[in-house]
């Protein structure tokens, strides 16, 4: 247990309501998306940069360990203690500082809840395109921290392209600013796209400069439906080959699309092993006719049934379905085994096939879903934990799935990061070299590995 | 410095007879780059043609404490591959291979050697795009483009290289190879080495190799020029056109004298006395292009534009773009030394950086020229001078600290695109704390512990 003293500390430097240290208060605190549990031994919520740099500079004196954490909705252990310390909670740091409509630029605070951003963004006519499935409670730090990614990474990118700088505070206590608030800048080495994605393993991000661009005119949503999921992945290969780059592709497989349908009837037809959802947004005229070129294609390469949103109201609907999805897969009262894979996009029929193969084989629940137009499956192996051998059986075809992964050019986490749910793995991606180097700059940054220790490369 | 005895024969061993160069003469031609004020003999230059070729330099560089600068066209514009403690230039002409273009994944493998107009003249065939398009495209090499991060006029929709870089095949100063990145559109595993390194000038690993993301070739372009006998009017006017949602793919704005220069040497009836020109491209879909046109001709007569002219074809857009190169040639043809810069800040506040500039033109008695991407915020004032006139240098030198004080005064950045090199180093402190460049300096020591590759750039 961290010292009175310390705790005291820790008190004075955020101030009494803004530390937590009984256990149940610490144990809201000791889990995130990931079904794993580490009790924190005090939680602080800081109100400025400066005081995030007070805790770091006590953590490297007294030798604790922080793990700075938005909303906790992370996938892979990020925000977990799972060497105990102190949890930093960004949730007070939450002002939108600025949205510049002149220069399509923005400043906010690490605790801003992305879809909350969208929406100011939108107010001005203005387009914030990461959003990651998590975006109604998601923090904009945490996005950043794991370079989120999310439908509209297709044709957008990721959170990582539209920061443009950061000011974080290093683990050694400074406060600097990284990067720049133009557009554009070259000037030292890339420490905002080190930052972004290390997992707040190298510094706590107290400050977001973001790019925006203007808000797309309008938008259409057609939903596919296949009664073979190969065809599916066929049709997004499809689609790319035709040089269509639609705003959002994404693929459910039937065990997802069931899973929604248990708490909400979405009279899909019954013979639906998968479906796409296409979103196209632009100009209206220029987007009606790759809206018909796309439901050609989805035709074409086997779609029973083709339909087309008619209001916003049902386009919004259906892309609720699609974020529902992974909160709705724990009705089926099993453990997940949630991962993240990308292939090449002219890999993911291969994947789909492989992935099939390997559910036959082990004989297991394996949901798939995900972002297929750029190559990012999720793949949701679920389990029994009960049931004695699950576990590792469920562990062996995720090995498996991981190793055609690999064979076909891909990577083992898109969007989602390492954490501690795929260390176990990452070997298999990296080699001792890479990891050596990133091990090498993790000293540089945080000589006393006191920020979120234990991530990553300890698997 | 002198070499090693017998280095000048263990490289020929090593990249072959015709792969080394030493004479005087040829030590010249790689003793200076893009930059007119800087020259530094190297004692060698060699040509590999393979990554195994660079890693055997490399080792041996590291035995025996040699420095490397490594080298493409040399057509960057910040000193960054003069090689100013002597001793290696590594040039990477010879490894053009354009090893893969796979339209169904959008992205594009190829050796740094490969000059981009070559990768672009390739991928038009596949109806593909690579957008960054640095105004050196002729000649400029991809190893060049990635260390130097560069950009070019379509930034604005577009961004630069790093937004394009999926992986990228590297030599570390020890001689070790690693594949950094992938082939997919999204990875986050680990920590983003691929975008450490690119924009690091050559000083943490040799590139031997890169995967690019594509995106498929545009429908329609439209180019639009546009007179205005106020700077400031120009500069409202890019706001005006992102504030009604429109993003052009270039907006590149000329000053008087480039007016003046290009009415002598491809007349386009400009009037001589007009205070800046803005040359626009859209690109998209058919439709959605005219309509942004009328958009932008819209936006430029409501804020009082004196002469809008959408081309009328393709030939006469190809005019409006050939007077720009030649405009900005002429830059080059009118003084012994010029001093091209690359500031960048917020967009809107392009017109009061154009008012200190020309403020400072008339303090020093100078010709300072303003081209530049005015829908990114980056521009290039060039100061016409002598390096040989120590009296009119001093001037200008003088004029340059004043812009660089200017840019950074008005929340900008040394350099947008052209990297720090030795030609900004000076000025670095001024742009970053302390503390970062501390961490520039450790992460460098990470890859680079003997500091044998690229010294004395940067800091």
């Amino acid at each position: 247990m961290l010292k009175k003293k310390i705790i005291h500390k820790l008190l004075k430097i955020v101030g009494e309501d803004n530390i937590l240290t009984s256990e149940e208060d610490l144990t809201c605190y000791s889990y995130d998306a990931v079904n794993q549990k580490f009790c924190p031994e005090a939680v602080v919520f800081p109100g400025s940069a400066e005081e995030i740099a007070a805790v770091l500079k006590l953590a490297n004196q007294e030798q604790f360990a922080v793990i700075p954490r938005g909303a906790g909705s992370g996938f892979t252990g990020g925000s977990l203690a799972i060497l105990g310390g102190v949890v930093l909670v960004t949730s007070r740091l939450n002002r939108i500082i600025e949205i510049n409509t002149e220069n399509l630029t923005a400043v906010v605070e690490p605790g801003v809840v992305c879809g909350e951003f969208q929406k100011e963004a939108e107010k001005q006519g203005l387009y914030y395109p990461p959003d990651p499935a998590s975006l109604a409670f998601s923090t904009l730090g945490g996005n950043v921290a794991e370079c989120a990614g999310g439908p509209s990474a297709l044709k957008y990118g990721v959170t990582r392209d539209y920061v443009t700088g950061l000011e974080v505070a290093l683990p050694t206590g400074e406060i600097i600013t990284t990067g720049v608030q133009t557009i554009k800048g070259v000037v030292g080495y890339d420490l905002t796209r080190l930052i972004i994605g290390s997992e707040g393993t190298l510094a706590v991000i107290t400050k977001i400069y973001l790019r925006l661009l203007p808000k797309p005119l309008s938008s259409i949503t057609l939903s596919a439906f296949f009664k073979d999921l190969e065809d599916s992945a066929h049709t997004v290969s499809s689609v790319i080959r035709n040089k269509i780059v639609p705003a959002k592709l994404e693929f459910m497989d039937r065990g997802s699309i069931e899973c929604v349908n248990t708490y909400q009837n979405l009279g899909f037809p019954n013979e639906t092993e998968a479906l796409l959802l296409i979103e196209l947004d632009g100009d209206p005229v220029a987007i009606e006719n790759e809206a018909e070129k796309v439901k050609k294609i989805c035709l074409e390469q086997g779609s029973f049934r083709v339909e087309r949103a008619t209001t916003t109201k049902e386009a919004s609907n259906l892309w609720e379905v699609r974020r529902a999805i992974s909160p709705s897969l724990l009705l089926l009262n099993l453990t997940k085994m949630n991962e993240d894979v990308v292939v090449p996009r002219s890999k993911i029929p291969q994947l789909i096939h492989r992935i099939e193969e390997i559910k036959k084989k082990f004989n297991l629940i394996i949901i798939c879903f995900g972002h297929a137009g750029d190559g990012n499956i999720h793949v949701n192996a679920m389990y029994d934990e009960k049931t004695p051998g699950e576990r590792d059986k469920t562990e062996k075809a995720i090995h498996e799935i991981f190793q055609e992964v690999i064979t076909l050019g891909g990577t083992i986490s898109g969007e989602h990061g390492i954490g501690i749910t795929k260390a176990p793995f990452l070997t298999m991606e990296l080699n001792d070299f890479e990891i050596g180097l990133m091990k090498k700059i993790k000293r540089v940054f945080d000589p006393n590995d006191i920020l979120n220790p234990g991530k990553i490369f300890y698997g | 410095m002198g070499l090693p005895k017998g280095t000048t024969e263990r490289l020929r061993k090593i990249a072959g007879e015709k792969g080394v160069l030493t004479s005087p003469v040829d030590l010249l031609t790689y003793s200076y780059d893009g930059t007119t004020n800087w020259e530094a003999k190297p004692e060698v230059v060699v040509f590999p043609t393979t990554t195994d070729q660079v890693s055997e330099i490399m080792k041996l560089a590291t035995q025996d404490v040699i420095p490397v600068t490594v080298r493409g066209a040399g057509t960057n514009v910040s000193g960054g591959s003069i090689p100013v403690l002597g001793g290696i230039v590594l040039c990477t002409t010879r490894m053009n291979r354009i090893i893969a273009i796979n339209a169904a994944n959008f992205s594009a493998t190829a050796e740094v050697g490969v000059v981009l107009h070559d990768l672009n003249q390739e991928l038009v065939k596949h109806r593909l795009f690579f957008p960054p398009d640095p105004q050196s495209f002729l000649a400029a090499t991809l190893g060049g483009c990635v260390s130097e991060n560069a950009g070019g006029p379509y930034a604005v929709k577009y961004g630069v290289f790093k937004h394009y870089l999926l992986g990228m095949r590297t030599v570390l100063p020890s001689g070790t190879i690693i594949d950094l990145g992938g082939k997919t559109m999204k990875n986050v595993t680990g920590y983003d080495l691929p975008q450490l390194i690119c924009g690091s000038e050559g000083t943490l690993a040799v590139i031997t190799q890169v995967t690019l993301r594509l995106l498929p070739l545009p429908q329609a372009h439209q180019t639009v020029l546009a007179v205005f006998d106020n700077v400031v009017t120009a500069g409202e006017t890019v706001q005006r056109i992102f504030a009604s949602g429109i993003m052009p793919a270039k907006i590149e704005l000329m000053d008087n004298w480039l007016i003046q220069r290009i009415e002598e040497v491809t007349p386009l009836g400009l009037p001589l006395t007009a205070e800046a020109i803005l040359l626009f491209e859209l690109d998209g879909m058919s439709e959605a292009v005219k309509k942004e046109t009328e958009g932008v001709v819209d936006c430029c007569k409501k804020t009082g534009a004196i002469d809008v002219r959408p081309a009328r074809d393709a030939n006469e857009a190809e005019n409006f773009w050939t007077a720009r190169r030649a405009g900005f040639s002429a830059i080059f043809g009118n003084a012994p030394t010029v001093l091209a810069e690359d500031v960048t800040v917020p967009i809107n506040r392009i017109p009061e950086l154009i008012g200190r500039i020309r403020r400072c033109a008339r303090t020093y008695n100078l010709t300072i020229v303003i081209i530049g991407h005015a829908g990114d915020g980056n521009l290039h004032p060039a100061i016409l001078t002598n390096r040989k006139d120590p009296a009119h240098y001093a001037r200008a030198e003088k004029a340059l600290d004043d812009i660089f004080a200017a840019a950074l005064d008005l929340g900008g950045v040394l350099s947008g695109e052209h990297g720090i090199g030795l030609e900004k180093k000076r000025f670095l402190k001024q742009a970053l704390p302390a503390e970062a460049i501390e961490l520039l300096k450790e992460i460098k020591k990470v890859f680079d512990p003997k500091g044998i590759l690229n010294p004395g750039k940067i800091w």
